[in-house]
């Protein structure tokens, strides 16, 4: 038996600051007694109170109105990445929201969503979040931090604002944006910094260059027959990316629209370079110099003597399709290129067409990244003497400011986690989620959404116009009344009100077209190439985790990066050249130099990237995200605040790299699984592509239902956002399994997207197949189950019934599309999020059975009672097709001739994944058609 | 090459019936154990109680414990079942298949076999319930009214395999425990403690050898050993089965059943002659377990080993003539793949090691023997190995392939079965008569 260890007095305050005054002034029995005594008696009376709002409290004899039980509400809201609002709907049962969908009304979404979006329930929930404000680290009372307020207010209106700074992300928020007003009006020297980590400066002062002021630019995809897309991030993260997916893929399908052609130039795979149809590899620091080359071909000048051989044809596509071209960037470019940018739309004659130019959405466009770094440098000077951060992890992404934190004396940070920039504050308020407060945001058209609160704080947070409120004076404008405030004028009557809350959107809020000028310098412009250094370190977003504030979301933290599959990690992504130049192997783990500073990762073989490109991912190696996300990855943040040479060594060691990919299987050949080509064959005949090979059956059995459920699914075009692996996960209740147990090959995933290359891995063509169980009529999983825990019914679904699985796992081999998971350990149980965060119409699944994807049965099950309540027809819409922005899946009834699903299944490029299996699936595929340019030789 | 050489006797000459009763039962009468028999009892308890350890952590923890994963989501336990299963044939080939065939040698031999036979089925037996995810729900296997109002699936090969394995295994004991009635009878007289007379005589259940009696008993030997017989071949065709049924790359194959059954017999054949070669030393019983016998079970094992050649190289034909582009490329990561070693060890061990068995001269040493047969049974292993993982590495779809990493409970769980076997095999030898004493009777009655 171990001895009793009672840690001293010492080691207690080490562990538990707060104790330290307590433990200065030892008590007496007789006093620790009565003390006990008051906090056993203020603390039960405490426990009444969970900290909500002081109002009647009125046992439920009587249902709230509109919750029935068992049967969801559905609440319009929005959710932001870096500001931008996309509409979202949140479901919620019982008074629990349990999962997100788009909102089809809000210009961002269209209905669909990110993966981003997808997993905001599993932030709502998460247990991590901060439940208690803290002071230098340590736990504290609120009335601590109430003092606090009263000594910055003090401290404000005494030196009129003078070193105080507020930090914010993008604010697009009005109401947030006039709180930050209404400080700076009371206090004017107070200063105000909009800083994100992952930068959009480049636009915005590519813009100013082009126009002479901001605006914000809208590219109608639908509408361009020709797009050049350079380095751009137009369908993963741009403000309306959801949306932009939905545009690009309603020209992606020859069998239903006239083909665009997309032309991407960039230094490592993007979504929509992976989805066009000509992929240019170049490194980012020649970006410029082919973006000048192809002004220069555009704009009838001479061209320089060095250009690539595929620009010409490209600037004469783009001519040719004049006033149905348009040209993107993305953020990572240099602002004078986004000015020629607008210049070479300008004459493509796009403005008005294929890109609209609308006024800013931004509250206040600004230079993000000067300001920081004025910021920075005044803490640095010790300059700055009370600073307000609005949920920004600054500590974590700048280590500048992390050690310049603590010289602040009057330090505030707001954030729903208590992250890296919390610990290092004086103070810590915990933030109220989105899903529990009151608050407005923009579209990246303008469009404004109210956000409304979808339960009562689970935590106990406050909201960020709360906060500022503070800084004017000791009682706080509650979120509600300032949102109401500031839309008084177009939301004032009730009714205005109650729809702006029901649609999710405010009518009329969009921007207006921006009046503004191309000014003829903009033509002129030069882009300056950077530097040149043997080895370019591109830093971007991680695809999941993004700028690290998904890293405690498990779901984002298990989802398969589009392209390399890794999932838990960030490996530095090298090209397949710079691995043969360095004798690298992925899992190799390297010191990563870097101007005196260094980062020890794994390294992964990127296909398709650039030469001398190496990708670092942002968002990992956090230390206080939570205990899913501490400590995974690395943090490379550290070494983009510096520049100077690369330099890559091999430590020797070997790191394993957790994949959903397990085997590598790049050279195989995908060419019968996942059909493709091009649009010229194509044209010359459609069905080219459907050469079936179902042989005869001896006993064939086609479910007799008056329903059959079927899914088409559209290989033009997926992008591989992954939208539809979170909705699956969110939906279906399936748990994530965590790093050892990827790396042991048992991911839960119902829904994978699966990637193939063809072609050498320097420059491979890129496919994608979503995957997901294909129903078959025939299927082999049911005929070898002992127990019939899987089985057929009559409209065509492949059911798994979980309490008859004894967990033979036959019908995982038998599968031939391997679409079966298998619960190897009680992973639900094992899951981090609390189960009222399950979607109470799904059985979570236990240890030892198997489980797939169900088509939603549960969805079909509602679709089901409202055909027999109200004769309608059963009409479903499964969670990946809800959540897909791009519309891959079609889901219906294949008996129902008008619906789109039989349309689809009509199409010449309708086929089946490995039809000489005989298993007749319910799913089909559209094979992948291309758009290549003929005169450019691939 | 062999023809010209003299047949040995099955039974030394000068033995007489008294002298085998007097030999077989002092051995089961014996006070106190051999020395050889503690030194080899102790390590496979040691086994056992490991592998019960392991169960143990398994049932707590669930399969995961195991290297299973996606795709490959039959490993050691299917490998385990299959090779055990597998070893257990030898018994019934011998006694069941040459009692109807009238051979004299078998006499010697069916005991042990049969001892072998049940050992080797108890620890196939356990392999299927512990490979469950939810072992405790094995019984939905059996066809009984229950509150689901279901019957299991009778398409499903498991469920055949369910009931063959039963079959078998519980007429492999009824047949074991019919052939020892004599014998027990047999202890019962000659024992000399009051508790040998009491275990046996209930052992014996009665047999007092009326003549009555022996006819009721020789009909039902027979119509037993007719049922086990071809019971033998149908449990290998039906294990051949649960992988043939599938449509699997690597396992839909027609010609799994007879595959499997070749595949059974030789390492049955192999497991026999790994126990009997160093019994009949340590128990001295070279009078009833002669040369001949070496002999017999050599060519055997020699002809068992060339029909799974056979059934090898016809593997590899249908699968580069047939279309199946899957199947190719899973058969080339068999050959040449980072786990080639599997499938060349086992056409080492299988195939090409047992072609000594031409040569009379190694057939009847016994050294030799024992170490072909060893790497036989590993070979068998290796040959399982390749059948459910190696063809479950490399499916239909690149993108669901896979890798299998074996785990310390894998290997725990196959020492705990190795334990199982040795122990029940050393315990049956040490109580009941390693030679079956009536029929040996019978043979030197028939032979003097």
């Amino acid at each position: 038996m171990p001895s009793l260890n009672l840690p001293d007095d010492e080691e207690l305050i080490r562990r538990f600051p707060s104790l330290a005054a307590p433990l200065a002034h030892p008590l007496d029995r007789r006093r620790t007694l009565k003390l006990l005594a008051a906090a056993l008696a203020t603390g039960t009376l405490g426990g009444c109170d969970p900290g909500t709002p002081t109002k009647k409290m009125v046992s439920a004899v009587i249902a709230p109105p509109g919750i029935v039980p068992g049967q969801p509400n559905r609440f319009a809201t929005a959710h932001l990445l870096d500001g931008y609002a996309s509409g979202i709907v949140v479901t919620h049962y019982m008074g629990r929201p349990t999962k997100v969908e788009g909102n089809p009304l809000h210009p961002a979404s269209l209905g669909a969503t990110d993966a981003f979006g997808q997993a905001a329930i599993y932030d709502f929930y998460d247990p991590d979040r901060a439940a208690a404000p803290m002071a230098r680290g340590a736990p504290t009372d609120w009335q601590s931090i109430e003092t606090a307020f009263e000594t910055l207010r003090t401290h404000l209106a005494a030196r009129h604002g003078a070193g105080a700074w507020i930090l914010t992300g993008t604010v697009t928020s009005p109401t947030i944006g006039a709180a930050i007003d209404a400080v700076r009006a009371r206090y004017p020297e107070a200063r105000w910094v909009q800083w994100d980590p992952v930068s959009r400066d480049a636009v915005r002062a590519g813009a100013v260059l082009a126009y002479g002021r901001p605006v914000a630019a809208i590219p109608h995809l639908d509408r361009a027959d020709v797009v050049l897309a350079i380095d751009s991030d137009l369908l993963e993260s741009a403000p309306g990316h959801v949306r932009f997916g939905r545009e690009f893929a309603a020209r992606r399908n020859p069998a239903r629209s006239a083909m665009s052609r997309i032309y991407a130039v960039e230094p490592t795979p993007s979504l929509i370079g992976v989805a066009g149809d000509h992929r240019f590899i170049a490194n980012a620091r020649d970006l410029p110099r082919i973006l000048q080359a192809i002004a220069d071909g555009v704009l009838h000048r001479p061209p320089p003597a060095d250009a690539p051989d595929w620009i010409a044809p490209v600037v004469a596509d783009l001519l040719a399709h004049r006033g149905r071209a348009l040209v993107h960037l993305g953020p990572h470019l240099p602002a004078e290129a986004h000015a020629l940018a607008f210049a070479l739309n300008e004459a493509l004659g796009a403005r008005g067409a294929t890109l609209g130019l609308v006024e800013p959405v931004e509250y206040a466009p600004a230079g993000q990244g000067a300001s920081f770094a004025d910021l920075l440098q005044g803490m640095e000077a010790g300059e700055v003497s009370a600073l307000l951060v609005l949920d920004v992890n600054a500590a974590y992404v700048s280590p500048r400011f992390a050690a310049a934190l603590p010289r602040v004396p009057l330090s505030f940070v707001l954030a729903p986690f208590a992250d890296e920039t919390a610990h290092g504050a004086a103070w810590f308020i915990p933030q109220a989620h989105d899903f529990e407060t009151w608050g407005d945001a923009r579209a990246f058209d303008g469009t404004a959404s109210i956000l409304q609160p979808q339960s009562l704080p689970l935590y106990g947070g406050r909201s960020a116009t709360e906060v500022l409120s503070r800084c004017l004076g000791p009682t706080a404008t509650t979120p509600l009344a300032a949102v109401r405030a500031t839309w008084k004028a177009q939301l004032g009557d009730a009714q205005a009100w109650h729809d702006a809350l029901a649609d999710g959107v405010i009518p009329n809020s969009a921007s207006r077209p921006a009046e503004v000028r191309l000014r003829p310098e903009a033509v002129r412009l030069s882009v300056q190439s950077p530097t040149a250094s043997a080895i370019e370190v591109l830093f971007r977003p991680d695809p999941a985790v993004w700028d690290g504030r998904y890293g405690n979301n498990a779901w984002m933290q298990e989802l398969p990066r589009p392209f390399s599959k890794i999932v838990w990690d960030n490996p530095l992504h090298v090209s397949p050249q710079m691995a043969a130049a360095h004798g690298l192997r992925n899992g190799d783990e390297v010191l990563l130099r870097m101007g005196g500073r260094e980062a020890r990762l794994a390294v992964w073989v990127m296909a398709g990237q650039a030469s001398e490109t190496a990708v670092a991912l942002l968002g990992y190696g956090r230390t206080h995200a939570g205990e899913t996300g501490n400590d995974v990855g690395a943090n490379l943040y550290p070494l983009r605040e510096v520049s100077g040479d690369v330099s890559i060594t091999r430590t020797g060691r070997r790191v394993p790299i957790a994949r959903t990919e397990h085997v590598d299987a790049s050279a195989a050949d995908p060419d019968d699984i996942l059909r493709h080509g091009t649009l010229d064959e194509f044209n010359r005949d459609p069905h080219y592509l459907q050469q079936e090979a179902a042989g005869p059956a001896l006993y064939r059995h086609v479910p007799p239902g008056k329903v059959a459920w079927g899914m088409s699914i559209d290989l033009n075009a997926c992008i591989g956002c992954n939208a539809c692996v979170v909705a699956c996960m969110a939906e279906n209740n399936v748990p994530v399994v965590g790093k050892d147990q990827v790396l042991r090959n048992r991911e839960m995933h119902w829904l994978r997207i699966d990637r193939y290359y063809e072609g050498p891995s320097e420059a491979p063509l890129t496919l994608l197949q979503p995957l997901l169980c294909q129903h078959c009529e025939q299927a082999p999983c049911e005929v070898v189950c002992p127990v019939e825990a899987t089985v057929h019914d009559e409209e065509g679904l492949n059911l798994q019934v979980y309490n008859r699985c004894i967990g033979t796992r036959f019908c995982s081999n038998n599968c031939p599309y391997k679409v079966r998971r298998f619960n190897f350990h009680d992973y639900a149980g094992l899951e981090r999020r609390p189960a009222i965060s399950r979607n109470p119409d799904v059985t979570a699944r236990g240890r030892g059975v198997m489980e797939k994807c169900s088509f939603c049965v549960q969805r079909i099950a509602e679709a089901r009672i409202a055909a027999d309540r109200d004769g309608v027809p059963e009409q479903a819409v499964t969670a990946c097709q809800a959540a897909c922005p791009t519309r891959v899946f079609s889901f219906g009834n294949l008996h129902d001739e008008g619906s789109e699903v039989v349309a689809r299944k009509h199409s010449p490029l309708n086929y089946v994944l490995l039809p000489d299996q005989n298993t007749h699936p319910r799913v089909t595929y559209e094979a992948r058609i291309t758009n290549p340019n003929p005169a450019i030789h691939a | 090459m062999n023809d010209a050489a003299p047949l040995f006797p099955v039974v030394a000459p000068g033995e007489t019936q008294a002298s085998v009763t007097d030999k077989v039962s002092a051995l089961a009468l014996r006070e106190q154990a051999w020395l050889w028999w503690w030194i080899a009892f102790l390590p496979s308890l040691l086994l056992l109680i490991i592998g019960i350890g392991a169960v143990a952590y398994l049932f707590y923890d669930g399969v995961g414990v195991w290297g299973i994963d996606w795709p490959v989501m039959w490993g050691f336990a299917l490998i385990g079942y299959v090779w055990w299963i597998a070893i257990a044939s030898g018994g019934t080939f011998i006694s069941a298949l040459f009692y109807l065939l009238r051979v004299d040698w078998r006499t010697s031999l069916n005991r042990v076999a049969e001892s072998m036979t049940l050992c080797a089925a108890a620890c196939a037996g356990i392999y299927p319930i512990l490979h469950l995810g939810r072992p405790w729900l094995f019984y939905w296997l059996f066809p009984y009214p229950n509150t689901m109002v279901l019957w299991p699936q009778f398409r499903s090969p498991l469920i055949w395999d369910f009931v063959a394995l039963l079959t078998y295994i519980i007429s492999s004991i009824l047949f074991w425990y019919q052939g020892l009635i004599p014998d027990f009878a047999t202890l019962r007289d000659h024992a000399g403690r009051r508790f040998h007379r009491l275990f046996y005589g209930v052992l014996s259940l009665g047999f007092r050898g009326s003549l009555k009696e022996w006819t009721h008993y020789r009909a039902s030997y027979a119509v037993l050993a007719a049922i086990m017989a071809p019971l033998v071949v149908s449990v290998h065709s039906i294990v051949g089965l649960d992988f043939a049924g599938g449509l699997t790359v690597g396992w839909h194959s027609t010609q799994f059943p007879p595959l499997f059954v070749f595949g059974a017999a030789l390492s049955g054949f192999a497991m026999v002659l790994l126990l009997v070669l160093p019994l009949r030393r340590l128990m001295h019983l070279e009078a009833y377990i002669t040369e001949r016998h070496l002999d017999v079970l050599g060519r055997l094992l020699l002809t068992c080993s060339l029909c799974l050649g056979y059934s090898y190289a016809m593997d590899a034909f249908t699968t580069y003539y047939g279309p199946d582009a899957a199947d190719r490329t899973m058969f080339g990561t068999r050959l040449y793949g980072e786990v080639a070693w599997v499938y060349w060890g086992t056409i080492l061990f299988n195939i090409t090691l047992p072609q000594l068995m031409w040569f009379r001269r190694v057939r009847l040493a016994p050294w030799p023997v024992w170490v072909i047969c060893l790497l036989v049974i590993v070979g068998m292993w290796l040959e399982r190995y390749e059948i459910v993982i190696t063809s479950l590495r490399r499916t239909h779809l690149p993108s669901a392939w896979g890798n299998f990493h074996v785990t310390a409970y894998d290997w725990a769980t196959l020492a705990g079965t190795v334990g199982l076997f040795l122990t029940g095999v050393l315990l049956l030898i040490r109580i009941v008569p390693v030679i079956s004493m009536f029929e040996m009777r019978g043979l030197v009655r028939r032979k003097p």
